[in-house]
């Protein structure tokens, strides 16, 4: 009967083979332990604390989703399966080793079919390993893609494991070609690679003393790659899981965490490493250089001065500074003084979480974005477009500069009238946001929405003068006090009225309300999205004009990504009769327009292509779309633009969902 | 170290729908909401500067108002050193005159090398706060300035005329200065700082006085500007105001 033949071929009179097998692998791995904890107290040493200890069956369910399955990295089909086939194989060659020993120290298992099975997994995936290698090979060296990085300690790495890999089976095979084993039909690579050497002539003794050299090359191999495993581009085995595991998961991604305040409660700032959490700093030691997000960055892919994978290796290179010259006294390192850091870079951040969706690490990039921003806007460091936007949101509550009174002019023309939800109660109160009420060029959509409101029979009211900018981007600006005004505000607004449920026509809206406003009882919140498809599933809205556009819908990061608000839309979309063809870049792969995170009260900068000009070229891609339709009113005015400067205009009209329904409920009807 | 005082005063918010009050004769103040002066932000601004270039204590005088006390927090956020308001300002507008007497009594005991404060107000008939102070100091005046420099008991200032021509004089301290703008736009500051501020720093409150608001000036009949017959008002929304602004063009044989 077949069984486990531990240390085939090892010369006897070298004592045990155990004695030197474990003496290497354990100095290895006494130095790596040792190496490592040297960069990982560092972490906590220079960083503020921060607790990511809770909820530890969450971590471990994270840890096996994110590092073991690797759902996200295979969210790409050809890096996802190049990595996982070298990942996975990995992983079974770590679990064979450790049967191996199990079986020869303790429990006697490999013996017969299972050994036969355990030969047969190990075979299979050296095949598995070896398709990895040659897609890694052929996208580093042939195809090139640019979010990669090209330095040599990724070719050493590739190196390193294929050696060992080839090795295993090498030393395998060689077993193989002198032993014949009954069940060599077990190992089908290895056994042909057996069947080679035995094609060569070659005696059983030559075989044996070549099976010895590979071996030792096979196990210094190892222990050489588990030496110099905290230094090289394989750092992030341990890293990457570790930044998964402490990943946050006390807030959703729609809600930053207050300015932190230091030991005697005052706001810290970020500017420097050490003001940074120890977690903030792990992102930078944890990034696999990957370069999804830099390839899914809408502000990179405009040509702006950001790339998130920089800054975030921005952080590593600060760190690892610090750490050399480590005489305690060097951790106050500048952040912005980077250049990956610097204040053009974050500035550029449209805050879209294409990065934080795409991260195989879960690297949290917003996070640390708007902390610096934070101390940005403390030293007025902000440009002057981004100034005036900000002292009108302090001084009149909305980013145009107009009267508080002005907010609901828009309801004069609306017959029935508006109610106004701060003197008498509704049902549903809607928040209607900034651009809705002052945009003269939204003006028209607003009122349909209150055409379509009406319509349906809803009891509905605004808050005129009550109502003030949500803060969703001001937040995100990295001006926290005056979101914090902004908040009080609106809450005490909110107090005085009677409602049932909010409406929102701004995602950005939504996704504050939702996620980080303090309510002190539970709310109703909803995007006019998820209304109009619950009205429609109701019976409430019924389209007697069915419209047979064909249709593309640009899903807004903030409905999306922030809050995973994909099928209300499209179905609204779909029940008016349209056929919707869907970009490639859909759901949590839509492009950022490019206005978020107050990009669109800045400056724009020197840019190549907005996202928005991309995004309709996409659009322009599919075939025959005659309508672009959105549901968020800055999309309106943003793709309105890029439709114009890319010259589609005769092609393309930009919709909103609200202008479908409306079309499709058809016109006599009110 | 250099003392400087700046003069900060509110004006009413051109935002707001301005209303005019049953009297006929002043805007109705219940509708008004104030703003600061922008010039007298500029000259905030300079102060700053000069704070900041080379060491100056600042001192923010405001006479009460609405708003008042989040304004001159605001200073302080700004990096202002004191701040005094001016209490029992009635609701009617002290003349110009008598302002700067009261004003004058407490810039004396501060003594400062430099009075700065904005070259207009747009709620101003007379525009001569700074002159009238000026001259209640017994120091040289100069108006319209749009940049300073210190130097050792003189002070450079620049003003710009039309024309594009930029005058550098140089003034002998102390002095009262009318500020047009700063040499930088006026900075924001965060409102997490202003807050801070409403509990860190404190406001000397100082009695105006009595104060004279009889300037001899009369006011018949105060209205918002009225549509005039020669105007016609182009009505409609963009594409239609375009169109009709082609059509007279073209009838004016301008295209
Ligand atoms: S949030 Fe969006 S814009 Fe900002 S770094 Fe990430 S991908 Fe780029
Ligand atoms: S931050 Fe994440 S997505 Fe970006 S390069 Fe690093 S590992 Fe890849």
């Amino acid at each position: 009967m077949p069984e486990h033949n531990e240390y085939w071929g090892i010369p006897l009179d070298w004592g045990s083979p155990n004695i030197l097998v474990y003496s290497v692998m354990f100095l290895a791995g006494a130095i790596l332990i040792f190496r490592f904890y040297l960069r990982a107290r560092l972490w906590w040493k220079i960083g503020r604390p921060e607790p990511r200890w809770n909820k530890l069956h969450l971590r471990f369910y994270n840890l096996i989703k994110y590092s073991i399955v690797q759902t996200r990295i295979l969210r790409q089909k050809y890096p996802g399966i190049m990595h996982v086939a070298l990942a996975w194989s990995f992983f079974i060659f770590f679990l064979g080793t450790a049967l191996a020993t199990i079986n020869t120290h303790f429990y006697h298992f490999l013996t017969g079919l299972v050994f036969s099975l355990y030969k047969l997994t190990l075979d299979v995936f050296t095949v598995v390993f070896i398709v990895g290698a040659l897609l890694a090979i052929y996208r580093r060296y042939i195809t090139k893609p640019d979010r990669l990085t090209y330095q040599p300690q990724f070719t050493w790495s590739l190196i390193l494991l294929i050696i060992i890999v080839l090795g295993g089976i090498t030393t395998e095979s060689l077993r193989l070609a002198v032993e014949q084993p009954a069940n060599a039909a077990w190992s089908p690579a290895g056994y042909l690679i057996a069947r080679a050497f035995l094609s060569t002539g070659a005696s059983a003794a030559a075989l044996t003393n070549w099976h010895l050299g590979i071996w030792l090359v096979h196990l210094l191999t190892v222990a050489f790659t588990i030496v110099t495993l905290p230094v090289g581009s394989l750092l992030h085995i341990l890293t990457g899981p570790l930044n998964i595991f402490f990943s946050e998961l006390d807030r959703p991604i729609g809600q930053l965490p207050p300015t932190p305040t230091d030991r005697e409660g005052h706001p810290v700032y970020v500017s420097k490493l050490n003001e940074l959490t120890w977690k903030q700093i792990l992102n930078g030691d944890a990034c696999t250089e990957c370069g999804r997000c830099q390839d899914v960055c809408p502000a990179f892919g405009a040509g702006l001065p950001l790339n998130p994978k920089d800054l975030i290796l921005g952080i590593r290179e600060i760190f690892e500074d610090a750490k050399l010259s480590s005489n305690g006294n060097s951790f106050d390192k500048s952040l912005l003084e980077n250049q990956k850091l610097n204040k053009e870079a974050l500035w550029s951040c449209t805050t879209c979480a294409a990065c934080l969706t795409e991260c195989p690490v879960l690297v949290e990039h917003i996070d640390t974005i708007v902390e610096l921003r934070r101390h940005l806007v403390i030293e007025g460091m902000i440009d002057p477009e981004l100034q005036d936007a900000l002292t009108n949101l302090g001084r009149y509550g909305n980013s145009f500069g107009q009267s508080p009174r002005k907010r609901a002019k828009w309801t004069q023309e609306i017959d029935p009238p508006v109610k106004d939800a701060t003197r008498e109660p509704v049902e549903y109160l809607w928040f209607v946001g900034d651009y809705a009420s002052y945009n003269p060029a939204l003006a028209e959509m607003t009122a349909k929405t209150a055409a379509v409101f009406n319509h349906a029979g809803l009891d509905f009211g605004v808050m005129h003068k009550g109502e003030n900018h949500a803060g969703n981007d001001v937040r995100r600006v990295g001006e926290e006090g005056l979101f914090e005004m902004l908040v009080e505000k609106n809450l005490s607004a909110l107090q005085r009225c009677q409602y049932q449920s909010i409406i929102t026509t701004d995602p950005h809206t939504y996704n504050t309300l939702l996620n980080e406003y303090p309510f002190s009882e539970p709310q109703t919140i909803l995007h006019y999205s998820e209304l109009l498809a619950q009205l429609i599933k109701d019976g409430k809205l019924r389209f007697t004009n069915p419209l047979n556009y064909k249709v593309t819908y640009h899903d807004p990061c903030y409905l999306g990504r922030y809050n995973g608000i994909y099928d209300a839309p499209r179905y609204v979309i779909k029940a008016t009769g349209c056929e919707l063809v869907e970009m490639p870049r859909n759901r949590d792969l839509a492009l950022c327009c490019g206005a978020g995170g107050g990009r669109i009260w800045m400056e724009e900068g020197k840019i190549q292509e907005r996202p928005s000009e991309s995004r309709i070229r996409e659009a322009m891609e599919l075939d025959g779309i005659q309508h672009f339709i959105v549901s968020c009113p800055k999309d309106i005015t943003m793709y309105q633009d890029a439709v114009k400067t890319t010259g589609h205009e005769s092609d393309l009209t930009v919709k909103d969902l609200i202008e479908l329904v409306e079309e499709a409920l058809e016109d006599s009807t009110y | 170290m250099t003392e400087i005082v700046v003069i900060a005063r509110l004006v009413p918010d051109l935002v707001e729908e301005l209303e005019i009050a049953t009297s006929g004769t002043a805007l109705d103040l219940a509708w008004l909401r104030l703003i600061i002066n922008e010039f007298d932000n500029h000259a905030i601004e300079q102060a700053i500067i000069l704070k900041e270039r080379s060491g100056a204590t600042v001192t923010i005088i405001s006479p009460e108002a609405e708003g008042v006390e989040d304004m001159l927090f605001t200073t302080a956020a700004k990096g202002a050193d004191k701040l005094i308001k001016l209490t029992g300002v009635g609701e009617e507008k002290p003349t110009n005159l008598s302002m700067a007497q009261t004003l004058a009594e407490i810039i004396k005991e501060i003594n400062p090398d430099l009075v700065l404060t904005g070259v207009q107000a747009h709620d101003d008939f007379t525009g001569d706060l700074a002159p009238q102070l000026a001259d209640l100091l017994d120091m040289p005046y100069v108006g319209y300035i749009s940049g300073i420099s210190l130097g050792d008991g003189k002070a450079t200032a620049y003003k710009e005329y039309p024309g594009g021509i930029l005058a550098e004089m140089e003034i002998a301290l102390p002095a009262v200065l009318g500020i047009q703008s700063s040499e930088e736009p006026p900075r924001y500051v965060a409102i997490s700082k202003v807050r801070q501020m409403m509990n860190t720093a404190s406001i000397e409150d100082r009695d105006a006085g009595v104060l004279e608001t009889d300037s001899g000036v009369v006011i018949d009949r105060m209205y918002l500007p009225e549509v005039a017959d020669r105007a016609e008002m182009l009505e409609g929304d963009e594409e239609e105001v375009a169109s009709k602004l082609i059509a007279i063009l073209q009838d004016l044989g301008l295209l």
